[in-house]
């Protein structure tokens, strides 16, 4: 039906007559269009600036316009505060301090909080030693963010709340208290006066409450010692800083060993200053991390190492014990004589672990009279006590044990009886387990009371009697987790908060006086509080020999050790950890045990490259007494003592773990009565282990000018061009420095900051805490074994590891195979008992970068500040760069690392993604990505002086592995800041650049290493 | 009338061959239908390309970790797969340009398709650069265009870029040439076409060519210009894929013997690879009376003189890279280290492939014997991608800093994608083989006259 509706356009169509109307009636428009006058006007036409081509321009502008717009791009949604928190600024860091005290690393540290996001960790500087921060400490931050952790309490393995928990517990225990059953809380080391205080109270509450400590990587022997000694259950301390003389006799000091921390110590005293420079002499089996940098280095067998501790007593204190001769006897002759010539400025420590072992370290120091040797400040980090532990077992097996409460340890995994232990839990009547993942003892309790990180948590620490420290949550817990003290608060009916106790603690007995909030604020206290030492008398004639008694030597000893990653493995299941070179081996993702290259050919076993580079390496069974330890893979390692092989803990893990990181084998079980050195049967095997090794090249192939290094005494006496030669061409027919021949005209660098990085090849221990640190800080993606394997690590800083080699250029020019190659193929060869050289390598930053040049795109360019740029945008990934850079650092995303599940690491789940750098791009598949000199915090603190209108300190440029570095080899800074600390020593004796003669003017350069070998 | 040849040369044309017998030789294989020989080949060049863009779409997707490389040797079979079509891709500019411009009349039976070979190669080498990058969706970024990405530019430093420049000015000046020599032959296919449908198709390939003295002197004119154009891109194509090399640092590469080296080389690889293809296509398409022995070994000539630059390169290399003493010369490609090292078999097979069997062409016997003419250029052919690869992988696993040294090992995705190259280069020629005329028939006749056998029997029993 037509409609008869009437629109009207106007009130003057109304009026019928109306001329407009009528006009209107007739044209559409109220005005003539001038179609004829424009299209007309054929001149004005062709005159027109708008040509056809225009016109097409036009035309395909708007079709192309019209169909982008339907296009619709990926929707990101952010969420913005509605209510800004309080001290929030999205894209403004807040740094918190707070302490790491998990048993595994010990460290007062700030933490970086991101939107609330806690992202890295840094050394907090106030905390002095303690705040340096290791690898583990680096790494935990991810842990946080563990994909694995426990969401919440579980009861026989299932959900539950935490109020039937609660009531459960507090039934059972009040049951138990009134039949006067017996409640032992097994705890880890945590360093903690007011969890041990809430444990305490926790014990008076329930009458018959035992507290044990139990540490995995125990230091009870020692603390048994300096119990005996000293009447008071600690460590010994040692003033690494005012030692002349180090001698170790298998203690890895720059590692683990009596809760680690002692490489910023030690590295002070290792800067050669005219002549003042500590002098470091490592007896060991494994080649450990303090044996690497130790200026002289004897291998021998464990066993030998407790005759070497009797025998060097003898020589020194000129007592007769009895002990049998080892091969490091003539050594220890000269060695004696050099500690009673260094006197009160030497220091003897051993990590044997045996109490008498350690009294004899002890009454040695004591004889030496020590300066280096602290009984001042006692350490209280480590508590574990092994005898507690067994007896614990033996309880637990008798059905003694009402209840057992788990906290920060793992025994069902980490005792070497852990059979045993587990069918001890059984008879145990009320098991709760304070976790945070559901791992190996979780998963055989009852209940699994989940624990908050520590990044999540309040808590304390006391490492030294007066050295106080806190940790403060820096999130909310993720999950509905509880810290293991408020639960006890909780049990035992105290209506507080941990945070409430935590505080009323420090204000009556710890603070005295002083602000909590400024305490809370530093993250470290200094208290007045001591520990009082008894002196008792003991017999070391009797220590000596209980010691010669206790000493079994075997064909073949095991050396248990800690890898600087993965420790007790507590950590496993950080993929940082478990990508971690390790320093000596440079293998990640794997444990194994490392024998005399001697040792192997003897059994058979071999070490060999694929065709793709990739090493692979023989396996075998290792029996300790009635325990075998199947298929193990065997590294063959310059300067294990022949005899011994090692072995590191740690790895293994099978619970509350993803499948990837499930990497090794569980040694635990060989540590048995918690004694590293053990007699071991060895047997080959068939079967071949595949490596994840990243370094396949051991020795320096005559090239020595890469890693510099003198002796001591040259270096004192004779002039620079003999021991630091800087590289030379010829100009004009004429010697001139390389660094004076250039292609390429200068370009003016002198405006604005320029940066330089400088490492001190003297005191970099290669302890690998700046690698972790560079993993958190730049996003690098972890791409697991099979990628490490295939030399695919995307690590931006490496540490090259070098051992000598038993050929060198002068012995083959002797010997006239110089050149030839038998030559080439024994000096791929290191020696049985090589020197070690550790030479960390990043991104060199080259003023005359070879990678520039060469880009099609120019995606790699320079920068006034001296950075050389990455822009992944413009990357197109011909990967010519990398192939041209002559240190090899640069890293190509062969495939997509991030939301990918072939790579299924912490970038491929939401809460993994949550320790991302908000500052730094997760880069795409396809492109090259580089160190870059943390371009995003050199940014950070040029416009933040500039916002406040000042110039930049010095001390505010850092990178990430600058500031992480414990030892300050790495000093970064703009060398346009003439009295800043990285200009002044440019000019220093022993700086050079790396591959100068290349002529690519690096930004980074190095100080060379100087070795104390002379005897004096 | 054509030429006077002296009758003490060998003719280059056998048999009683007349204009006409030329036409109807050269157009037998485009006229008739194809054998079974050649659907086989054709199925196997097939599959093989096939499994190679199968191959290349995996990597795209999925990332070029599907490939062997490694942070330290970031490229292997790809840029040397690169740099070997490339090689092979120099032999049909030279046969046509160069020889053209020295009045080589011999060059006239083998120069279609030695030429067609150049462009057949190139376009596989031209596909490696592309594949190989990371993100090949931005491959346009190489190319100069005004953008609104800011200010960026390409890198006129960059040797890759120079490549770009190199290999797209070398294809396109190679295409022209070829094509206009083809266009009275493609003429002669439509007159003799009988089919309609054929007949159209050449009409418009031929662009109208009418045969007039006009045409033809035009023709003589353009080719002549476009020799002059081409022959100075024979050298510069392999020099500028040299300074890929050898502007940079790496020891090994950094040589300034690269260019005329590579040069002779790609040269030596070229002729290798036309005596491959022309040995199997006189037999395959019964053209013995125009691709005669004359023709293998003249082509066998420039082989050993190449073949003998190539051989002083390497010696001057090893030398040099002895002699300078230097610690990081001691694992080059070419040195005692790589002799002894972990690729010694890379290294030896580089020696005898290149250097040694190419001795034996100093003997006429070896190099008029067709058999051994066909398994010498294949070796040769190993040998020089053994030479690419020796210089790429063995310099980069043997690097500066000794941390840094790995080795390479190619995986499947590394392998289809070379056998996916051979599969469509052969795709490529076995369809021209069968659409396009194979010599150069009107060049052909020109000399007929002056160097058919049957004529040059004629003058000498008639004592001219």
């Amino acid at each position: 039906m037509a409609s008869n509706k009437k629109y009207w356009r106007s009130v003057e169509e109304l009026k019928s007559d109306n001329s407009l109307v009528e006009h209107l009636g007739q044209k559409e428009f109220l005005e003539e269009i001038p179609t004829e006058t424009f299209l007309g006007a054929k001149e004005n036409l062709s005159n027109s600036s708008t040509s056809r081509r225009d016109f097409l321009k036009y035309v395909g502008f708007t079709t192309v316009a019209a169909s982008l717009a339907a296009c619709e791009g990926p929707v990101l949604k952010t969420i913005p505060y509605v209510v800004k928190p309080e001290n929030i600024i999205p894209g403004v860091a807040n740094f918190y301090a707070s302490s790491m005290s998990d048993g595994d690393g010990f460290a007062n540290i700030l933490v970086k909080v991101r939107e609330g996001r806690p992202i890295k960790i840094e050394p907090n500087k106030m905390a002095g030693n303690w705040g340096a921060s290791s690898a583990r400490v680096q790494a935990s931050v991810l842990s946080l963010y563990d994909n694995n952790r426990l969401r919440g309490p579980l009861a026989d393995g299932k959900e539950t709340d935490w109020s039937s928990l609660d009531k459960k517990a507090i039934d059972t225990l009040n049951t138990l208290k009134a039949n006067n059953e017996k409640i032992v809380v097994l705890s880890g080391s945590t360093a903690s006066p007011t969890s041990k205080k809430v444990i305490a109270e926790f014990a008076q509450s329930f009458g018959n409450v035992q507290h044990v400590v139990y540490d995995a990587l125990s230091e009870s022997p020692a603390l048994d010692a300096f119990e005996t000694m000293y009447g008071q259950r600690a460590l010994p301390n040692y003033k690494f800083e005012n030692a002349k003389l180090i001698v170790s006799i298998g203690a890895d000091f720059l590692g683990d060993w009596q809760g680690g921390q002692y490489s910023a110590a030690y590295a002070k005293g290792r800067i050669p200053v005219k002549g003042n420079m500590s002098k470091h002499l490592q007896i060991e089996s494994n080649l450990s991390l303090s044996g690497a940098n130790a200026d002289l280095r004897i291998p021998v067998k464990p066993s030998e190492q407790i005759f070497a501790l009797i025998n060097l007593y003898n020589a020194v204190t000129g007592s007769n014990f009895a002990s049998k001769p080892t091969p490091a006897d003539a050594a220890i002759k000269k060695i004696a004589i050099q500690l009673k010539k260094a006197g009160s400025q030497a220091v003897v420590i051993t990590g044997i672990q045996n109490k008498e072992a350690q009294i004899l370290a002890n009454a040695l120091n004591e004889a030496l009279q020590s300066e280096v040797y602290d009984l001042t400040a006692p350490r209280l980090i480590k508590a574990g006590n092994d005898v507690a532990v067994k007896n614990l077992v033996d309880e637990m097996a008798a059905g003694k044990i009402g209840a057992l409460l788990i906290y920060n340890a793992n025994p069902s995994y980490s005792l070497p009886n852990a059979s045993v232990f587990n069918e001890a839990l059984k008879k145990v009547k009320f098991l709760v387990c304070f976790s945070m993942s559901d791992d190996e003892t979780a998963q055989k309790s009852q209940f699994v009371a989940a624990t908050p990180h520590y990044l999540e948590s309040w808590g304390d620490t006391q490492f030294q009697a007066a050295k106080f420290g806190l940790m403060q949550p820096t999130i909310n817990p993720l999950f509905n987790t509880r810290q293991f003290e408020e639960s006890l608060l909780t049990w035992m009916g105290q209506n507080k908060t941990y945070y409430q106790a935590l505080r009323d603690y420090w204000t009556t007995s710890i603070l005295n006086g002083s602000s909590w909030n400024q305490a809370l604020h530093d993250g470290v206290f200094n208290g007045n509080n001591e520990l009082k030492l008894t002196k008792n008398s003991i017999d070391v004639a009797t220590s000596a020999a209980a010691l010669l008694s206790q000493t079994k030597s075997g064909d073949f000893e095991l050396n248990l050790y800690a890898k600087i990653s993965m420790g007790d493995g507590k950590q496993a299941n950080n993929p940082w950890l478990q990508e971690l070179p390790d320093p000596i081996t440079r293998t990640s993702w794997d444990n194994y045990i490392t024998i005399s290259a001697a040792d192997a050919k003897k059994l058979g076993l071999e070490n060999f490259n694929v065709s793709n580079g990739a090493l692979n390496g023989s396996k075998v069974n290792l029996k300790v007494k009635e325990v075998v330890l199947n298929e193990v893979p065997v590294y063959i390692q310059p300067g294990q003592a022949n005899g011994s092989i090692g072995l590191a803990l740690g790895y293994g893990r099978s619970a509350g773990m993803q499948t990837e990181m499930m990497t090794g084998l569980n040694a635990f079980a060989l540590l048995q009565d918690f004694n590293p050195f053990q007699t071991v049967s060895v047997e080959k095997v068939a079967g071949i282990h595949e490596f994840a090794c990243v370094q396949l090249q051991h020795t320096i192939m005559g090239r020595d000018e890469i890693i510099k290094e003198t002796t001591l005494d040259d270096f004192i006496n004779k002039p620079k061009n003999e021991w630091n030669k800087t590289p030379e061409f010829s100009l004009n027919h004429e010697e001139v420095s390389a660094e004076r021949v250039d292609l390429w005209e200068k370009f003016d660098d002198t405006v604005g900051p320029h940066f330089n990085l400088s490492i001190d090849l003297a005191t970099c221990t290669g302890c690998a805490a700046c690698i972790v640190a560079c993993h958190a800080e730049n996003n690098v993606p972890v791409v697991g074994k099979r990628e490490i394997r295939v030399s695919r690590d995307m690590h931006w800083l490496r540490i090259d590891r070098y051992y000598t080699s038993d050929m060198t250029n002068e012995k083959a020019k002797e010997e006239g195979i110089f050149g030839t190659g038998e030559m080439f193929n024994t000096m791929t060869i290191p020696s049985e008992n090589p020197q070690v050289a550790f030479q960390p390598v990043m991104c060199q930053h080259c003023n005359h970068a070879p990678c520039e040049t060469v880009c099609p795109v120019a995606a790699t360019s320079h920068s006034r500040q001296g950075q050389n740029h990455m822009a992944y945008n413009r990357c197109i990934g011909t990967r010519y760069c990398a192939n041209n850079c002559p240190y090899k650092v640069r890293r190509f995303n062969w495939f997509k690392y991030a939301n990918n599940n072939e790579f299924d690491f912490n970038m491929n789940n939401d809460l993994g993604k949550m320790v991302l750098n908000p500052d730094v791009v997760v880069r795409s598949r396809g492109v090259m990505e580089k160190c870059t000199m943390c371009l995003q915090k050199t940014q950070l603190s040029i416009l933040t002086a500039k916002k406040e209108g000042r110039p930049v300190k010095d001390e505010e440029f850092q990178t990430a592995c600058s500031s992480a570095c414990p030892t300050g080899a790495m000093v970064f800074g703009d060398v346009n800041d003439k009295q800043s600390e990285v200009a002044l020593i440019t000019e220093d004796e022993r700086a050079f650049h790396l591959l100068a003669e290349v002529g690519t003017k690096p930004n980074v350069f190095y100080h060379l290493k100087v070795r104390n070998t002379e005897a004096s | 009338m054509s030429h006077y040849e002296a009758p003490i040369r060998e003719p280059l044309i056998f048999g009683d061959k007349s204009y006409h017998d030329i036409s109807v030789d050269v157009a037998a294989p485009v006229e008739g239908k194809a054998n079974k020989l050649w659907w086989i080949a054709f199925s196997i060049a097939l599959t093989a390309f096939l499994l190679g863009l199968g191959a290349i779409s995996y990597t795209i997707g999925v990332g070029i970790g599907v490939w062997g490389l490694n942070n330290r040797i970031n490229w292997a079979w790809d840029i040397t797969n690169f740099v070997w079509w490339v090689g092979i891709g120099h032999a049909g500019t030279l046969i046509s340009a160069v020889l053209l411009l020295f009045r080589q009349k011999w060059r006239m039976g083998i120069n279609r398709s030695a030429e067609a070979m150049t462009i057949f190669a190139v376009f596989q080498a031209g596909l490696f650069p592309i594949i190989h990058m990371g993100r090949v969706w931005n491959a346009f970024y190489v190319l100069p265009l005004p953008n609104a990405l800011g200010s960026l530019w390409v890198n006129f430093n960059s040797p890759l870029l120079w490549d770009v420049f190199a290999i797209s000015t070398y294809l396109s000046v190679s295409l022209v040439f070829w094509y206009t020599g083809l266009l009275p032959d493609f003429a002669m296919l439509r007159d003799r076409a009988v089919k309609p449908f054929q007949k159209q198709i050449y009409g418009l390939l031929s662009f109208g060519w009418s045969g007039r003295l006009k045409d033809w002197q035009r023709f003589e004119e353009v080719s002549l210009v476009l020799a002059g154009l081409a022959t100075p891109l024979v050298l510069s194509v392999h020099t500028i894929v040299s300074m890929d090399f050898a502007t940079s640092i790496i020891p090994g590469w950094h040589s300034t013997i690269f260019p005329p080296y590579f040069v002779a080389g790609a040269i030596f690889s070229g002729f290798a690879m036309v005596q491959t293809l022309l040995l199997i296509m006189r037999k395959v398409s019964h053209l013995e009376a125009y691709i005669t022995k004359i023709h293998i070994e003249n082509m066998n000539k420039v082989i050993i003189v190449t073949g003998g630059i190539v051989s002083v390169a390497y010696m001057t290399e090893f030398f040099v890279g002895w002699y300078s003493g230097s610690s990081y010369e001691d694992y080059t490609y070419l040195s005692v280290g790589a002799a002894t090292g972990p690729y010694w078999w890379a290294f030896w097979s580089l020696i005898t492939c290149n250097f040694i069997f190419p001795l034996t062409l100093w003997f006429k016997k070896a190099r008029t014997n067709l058999i051994w003419s066909f398994i010498l250029s294949i070796i040769i052919n190993i040998g020089m991608w053994f030479e690419r690869f020796d210089i790429i992988v063995i310099d980069l696993s043997r690097g500066h800093l000794p941390s840094s040294w790995t080795m390479f090992s190619p995986t499947f995705v590394d392998v289809s994608i070379f056998i996916g190259t051979i599969g469509f280069f052969f795709v490529l020629f076995l369809l021209y083989a069968r659409t396009f005329p194979v010599i150069a028939q009107a060049e052909l006749k020109s000399i007929l006259k002056s160097s058919g056998e049957n004529y040059k029997n004629l003058r000498k029993e008639n004592h001219e």
